[in-house]
């Protein structure tokens, strides 16, 4: 089957800083492709580049079968395009700007259906500044959707919403994919990579650390849990080494927590059993335990395996 | 093209408050300059033609002279060619000195051919005070040399006065062709400049770009509204100027649209420069003012840049308001056709291919 995108050695160079540093992936036709990564991983300047914004210092796409060098106009008709932080005209209502976002294409889909399919047609005379966080971005998917296009670039579709803003946000991404139209988003929120991609790109300066489903990602650690302890005193030497074989001590006390010194995260690799092993070794040191946290193994756990940084920042 | 372009007039004329300080900013200057009286008394031009050479007619000519409402020019002979500046309104007064005169002493009892007082319609109230002055010193002349040839003690018979009917183009006039060229380049310039900032700014820009729409569509989209703005504009200046102020325009109105929209243009494109030059909306503003501000002393646009010193005369030669205003005056104000401007026509079409491959050139969307 056709690729959807083709990405090969892509180089994108800002000075002597390679943003996009030799990348190569390609895009199933259908899918949900996500693309992870922190600030700066060069997440949004690959898209750029894909959606004929910027040019390419190395490397060569194609986008549906087309050559982006040679038929950029061609590639822009059919694809749809959500920027990031991308504001809209001003004294023009939601109706009006879909309106006017199709007369620049060749076909156009009626602006009314569209704010139909994003649950904005009460808002349909409104401005965009009258909108809640929410609606706006919905809105904004909505004017990806105005050429009825084969393949929907959203960059960080979610960035700033609340919780549940975002959930609706998912199901009509979910909905749109139904339609069989290609989605490539990027993500910095591994939850949101791990509801809604089928496939994962994890970037990290300028590279690509690895591609592969969700669940494939999170198997590679061959772990079921983290567990995340805080003890009121360190752990000794002896007592780390005694992990060994049970657990993965996957990370002294993090940067940002390393205040105390006590915050140890570790990784179950067999079974959740050899937690009680840890907990009676910290027992005998007479370390209280302050506090325990289990959680199943996540794509944060996995980018922070493949780059020994942490995807999002702690708070 | 057509959507955006409607689209661009419908968005300016919902954004009301910046319209009505676009538009209503140079018609504040409109409503200033009006209630100034210009058409005050005011020194007129006279020229003396003196066919006597006589001491009677030196007499009059250093009498006429001392009058404090005249600047007044011996003519010489040159009587044609004066009244030919007076129908073309480059002089208010011609006063012409008969032959006659020159033999106050000759017995004759015929009366002496009368002196001559040719005036343009232009400003009654002067017209009346210099013919009154004017009579009385001919009569005194006469009776110093000729006091027995008196007809009458008021001087009628050896004065003839007549009004000669002349385009009367006031200061007032002139000002409101120059608040047409200013409203049209500030307002080009600034809201232009302004609003693709912004839109750069908000990352509008770079949501057009990811469309197939060609950018010199959305270029010309941009230009066509805030043309059309640049025309309400010009049409709203000058009707409050000839409405309310009782500005006269000889010339064709629809030859000033012309004009007007060749300007504009011009200043739309530097409009365009300025905001690939700028990084923020206000940086946009402040120098889109830093170039019209100096721009509107230099072309002319209140006074006269004659007297401007050093090379500044032909700095304001160089500039594209001044051919703009120049081809303005001498429509409106001169009431000459739009292909005796050409020269004007031509500078302006010139800045408008080169300010627009500048504007292409150095245009960005991020």
């Amino acid at each position: 089957m056709e690729k959807a995108v083709q990405v090969e050695h892509l180089v994108k160079r800002f000075g002597s800083v390679n943003a996009v540093d030799g990348i190569s992936f390609d895009v199933n036709q259908g899918e949900i492709f996500g693309i992870l990564g922190p600030n700066g991983a060069g997440k949004t300047t690959t898209l750029e580049i894909i959606e004929g914004l910027q040019k390419p210092t190395q490397g060569k796409i194609s986008v549906l079968g087309m050559d982006l060098a040679r038929d950029s106009s061609k590639v822009k008709a059919k694809i749809g395009v959500q920027i990031q932080s991308a504001a809209y005209f001003d004294y023009l209502s939601l109706e009006e700007i879909l309106k006017l976002l199709g007369t620049f294409y060749p076909k156009a889909v009626p602006a009314r259906g569209l704010l139909e399919q994003v649950g904005l047609s009460d808002q349909a005379k409104m401005r965009l500044n009258q909108l809640s966080g929410g609606q706006k971005q919905r809105f904004t998917v909505a004017a990806s959707l105005v050429n009825a296009p084969e393949l929907v670039i959203l960059d960080e579709p979610s960035t700033g919403l609340d919780p549940q803003a975002r959930r609706s946000l998912w199901s009509l991404i979910r909905q749109i994919h139904q339609q069989n139209i290609t989605i490539v988003l990027t993500t910095h929120y591994m939850e949101e990579a791990q509801a809604l991609c089928q496939r994962l790109a994890i970037m990290d300066r300028g590279r690509l650390v690895a591609l592969d489903t969700p669940a494939n990602l999170i198997g590679r650690l061959g772990a079921a849990y983290t567990v995340k302890v805080v003890l009121n005193q360190p752990l000794s030497d002896e007592q780390v080494a005694s992990f060994d074989g049970k657990v993965e001590l996957v990370q002294v006390p993090s940067p940002g927590e390393a205040l105390d010194g006590t915050t140890y995260l570790l990784r179950l690799k067999d079974h959740p059993a050899a937690l009680v092993g840890v907990l009676e070794q910290i027992g005998k040191n007479g370390s209280g335990l302050e506090h325990l946290d289990i959680t199943p193994v996540t794509l944060e756990d996995v980018f922070l395996e493949l780059t020994g940084n942490e995807l999002t920042e702690q708070p | 093209m057509t959507a955006l372009f409607l689209a661009n007039l419908k968005m300016m004329a919902r954004n009301r408050q910046a319209t009505f300080w676009a538009l209503f900013f140079p018609l504040l200057l409109v409503v200033v300059f009006g209630l100034f009286e210009f058409n005050n008394v005011g020194t007129g031009r006279m020229w003396i033609v003196d066919h006597a050479g006589s001491p009677a007619s030196q007499q009059i000519i250093a009498k006429v002279a001392a009058i404090n409402l005249l600047h007044v020019q011996e003519g010489g002979t040159g009587e044609a060619r004066a009244r030919q500046h007076l129908a073309q309104g480059d002089l208010d007064y011609l006063l012409i000195i008969p032959a006659q005169n020159s033999s106050p002493t000759s017995a004759q009892a015929e009366p002496p051919a009368p002196v001559t007082l040719l005036y343009g319609s232009g400003n009654a109230d002067r017209n009346q005070l210099v013919d009154g002055t004017v009579r009385h010193i001919v009569y005194e002349a006469a009776s110093g040399f000729q006091a027995a040839q008196m007809p009458t003690a008021t001087g009628d018979g050896l004065v003839k006065s007549q009004e000669i009917p002349v385009a009367q183009v006031s200061y007032f006039d002139m000002v409101l062709m120059g608040l047409v060229g200013l409203g049209i380049m500030t307002n080009s310039i600034i809201s232009i400049a302004v609003r693709i900032s912004t839109y750069r700014n908000l990352s509008i820009l770079k949501r057009l770009l990811v469309t197939p729409l060609p950018i010199w569509k959305y270029l010309v989209g941009e230009v066509g509204a805030h043309l059309v703005v640049a025309l309400v504009q010009a049409a709203i200046i000058i009707g409050v100027g000839v409405l309310v102020f009782g500005a006269r325009i000889h010339g064709n109105l629809a030859w000033i649209f012309v004009i007007v929209a060749l300007g504009s243009l011009v200043f739309l494109n530097i409009g365009f420069i300025v905001s690939a030059w700028s990084r923020t909306p206000a940086a946009a503003s402040g120098m889109g003012n830093a170039i019209a501000l100096p721009m509107m002393f230099f072309a002319g646009t209140f006074f006269s840049t004659a007297a401007l010193p050093w090379v500044l005369p032909y700095v304001a030669q160089a500039l594209p308001l001044t051919p703009m205003l120049v081809a303005l005056r001498d429509v409106a104000n001169g009431g000459e056709p739009l292909w005796n401007t050409w020269p004007q026509l031509a500078i302006l079409g010139g800045w408008v291919l080169g300010t627009g491959a500048v504007a292409t050139k150095v245009f960005r969307f991020n």
